[in-house]
């Protein structure tokens, strides 16, 4: 009885929601993109859903114009402020698989390479795209605003994002100055870490117009000898500020850099992660360096 | 010294050399004919504080694994691998998180959590028919993994710049030497030392067991509390200013009794300066390896220390 009137309302509810769905159903048309580890990978032409793993990837896809679509990112991302009401998914070394799985996304986001064939394994037994993005650089940190915006299919709001940031790393490259002061970088306070050759924030302080006196030390964020940080004797301390790096390490005392009050701190967000804001790093790095950059 | 001057005139020439080569080579060279500010702030400020550091901390632990093996009649008493190390770890851990700035009451919750540490492994191992050797490792294998699953949890909970700093320091880490770290150290070394040594013949007849030791007239719980108070505070005092070093409260006493034999009046102090010169040797690599990088101290230790208790159990 039922069976007989429910079966024509079903038909014609379907009939009705098809005409209101879109185009692009999620099984629609895919493309193959490299991504930064050099794989090839199967994504939807155009994202609906996506996870972002890292608190750089998430700023850098906001600042394409994809941030509506990410559905959820780590628990450190905290900018832009609307990135701090999506789900949280654990953190970039330790996320949560079932909170990923259950929020269905087409793809998620990474930046690093660690555990990266487990992780890609379980993510595609369900259907789920594993993209590796890990730029090196500002330019690197640029072409990955644009392939986002790629894509995201929202290339133009990539390009106005990207034409502020390269007119203000201009402002910031035609600078002219009379030298180069020494840069000692700390990380962390006890134990002394600092920045090493593989860090990206030596090419920005050099880029900046500075000198990292870290910069032939091998890796990219070494635990440094207290003897060799002193003997340094850098013209600039920048402090990377967290709760526990708010003050330079006791050995620097008596160096130069606290003598003549050149100690400065950028917030630990913006000094860690290579996303858009690495610009705002290298405007007041340059300006601590060298004083106002003319706008 | 019972017969054992020409040990322990060996022994301390070993420690005045390992003292002057770490205090001569560092990740910087240091001019000794020209003397410059950098020169003096590297050797007066960075490098000799840190070397007297290890040296205290590598006598406090290897007196207090010598007087605990003593007094638990077991090769393997060792703060660490008994969990006393974890114990003033995770009380150190609690210390910094709830005055992290009141750096006085770090020994302080460090020596409460290595008493509780001993106690609670003593009380486990305790048992009717006695105690047995496998029954306090296995104590100790308890205590130490427990302890280490809250010290994860802690990590877990706080925010991660504070959980890098932790752990480099459970490995051991001595480049936060300050002035009044190692004068803390040092002394307790020295009073800790002193201290074990008065109860050295009591030792020497717990050794023989609990009640011949009564028999000859040693107050055994009196003993036992004093045993157990001392090396609670030497590993205590030790953790809270260096982390936790393993290995050094094994390996030295079992390599000095391999020189002058069992007898306690000779074990301990020169397990105190065996500890010393092991520590400060260990660290000078930790400096130097991969300068101007540097390597946590306790994964030194362990490196050599593996093998030589793998040795020392074949013999």
């Amino acid at each position: 009885m039922y069976r007989s009137i429910s079966l024509p309302i079903i038909i014609l509810l379907c009939i009705l929601c098809g005409c209101s769905v879109r185009p692009e159903s999620p099984r629609a048309e895919t493309r193959l993109v490299k991504d930064d580890l050099g794989r090839t990978v199967t994504l939807p032409v155009t994202i609906e859903r996506a996870v972002s793993l890292a608190p750089s990837i998430t700023e850098s896809i906001f600042a394409a114009g994809g941030g509506d679509r990410l559905v959820g990112v780590t628990s450190f991302c905290n900018y832009p402020e609307e990135a701090k009401r999506i789900q949280k998914v654990g953190d970039t070394v330790r996320p949560n698989i079932e909170a990923i799985v259950a929020l269905k996304p087409q793809v998620v986001f990474v930046s690093t390479a660690s555990q990266i064939e487990t992780f890609t394994r379980q993510m595609e037994s369900e259907g789920i795209t594993v993209f590796v993005s890990d730029p090196k650089d500002i330019e690197g940190i640029f072409s990955d605003i644009r392939r986002f915006g790629d894509l995201f299919s929202t290339s133009f709001v990539a390009s106005a994002t990207l034409n502020s940031l390269q007119t203000r790393i201009m402002d910031v490259d035609a600078f002219k100055y009379e030298y180069r002061p020494t840069v000692f970088l700390q990380i962390s306070k006890e134990p002394l870490f600092s920045i090493g050759k593989e860090s990206f924030l030596t090419e920005i302080i050099y880029r900046a117009g500075g000198r990292s006196v870290t910069g032939d030390v091998t890796g990219g964020y070494p635990r440094l000898s207290k003897e060799t940080a002193v003997s340094f004797d850098p013209d600039v301390i920048v402090l990377s500020d967290s709760e526990d790096n708010r003050e330079v390490n006791e050995v620097f005392r008596n160096s130069r850099a606290v003598k003549t009050g050149r100690v400065y701190r950028i917030d630990a967000d913006l000094i860690s992660r290579p996303g858009p804001r690495m610009v705002d790093t290298l405007e007041k790095l340059s300006t601590y360096l060298h004083g106002e950059v003319e706008k | 010294m019972k017969g054992q001057t020409g040990k322990f005139l060996i022994l301390l020439f070993a420690l005045a050399s390992s003292l002057t080569v770490a205090i001569l080579i560092g990740s910087e060279s240091i001019s000794f004919s020209r003397w410059s500010d950098l020169d003096r702030t590297i050797l007066f400020d960075i490098r000799i504080p840190r070397v007297l550091l290890g040296a205290g901390i590598g006598a406090a632990l290897a007196v207090s694994g010598a007087a605990l093996q003593a007094l638990l009649r077991n090769p393997l008493a060792e703060p660490y691998l008994l969990g006393v190390s974890n114990g003033a770890a995770l009380g150190t851990m609690l210390a910094i998180f709830i005055a992290g700035e009141v750096e006085i009451i770090r020994p302080v919750f460090a020596f409460i959590g290595a008493v509780l540490a001993t106690v609670a492994v003593y009380q486990m191992a305790r048992s009717k028919a006695g105690m047995n050797v496998e029954r306090l490792v296995l104590s100790g294998v308890i205590v130490t993994t427990m302890l280490s699953s809250i010290i994860v949890l802690l990590t877990s909970v706080l925010d991660a710049a504070k959980l890098r700093s932790f752990t480099f320091w459970l490995l051991g880490d001595l480049s936060q030497a300050s002035k009044w770290g190692f004068i803390l150290v040092s002394a307790a070394a020295l009073l800790g030392t002193a201290a074990l040594l008065i109860q050295a013949r009591s030792l020497n007849l717990l050794m023989i067991g609990e009640r011949d030791a009564f028999d000859f007239g040693v107050e055994v719980s009196r003993v036992r509390a004093l045993v157990f108070g001392v090396s609670a505070a030497l590993v205590g005092v030790s953790v809270s200013a260096g982390g936790s070093v393993g290995y050094v409260g094994l390996i030295v006493p079992h390599l000095v009794r391999m020189m002058v034999g069992s007898d306690n009046r000779n074990v301990i102090p020169l397990a105190a300066i065996g500890g010393a010169t092991f520590v400060v040797l260990a660290d000078t690599i930790a400096r130097v390896a991969i300068a101007p990088r540097e390597l946590p101290v306790g994964a030194i230790t362990a490196l050599l220390g593996a093998p030589l208790f793998i040795y020392l159990l074949r013999k």
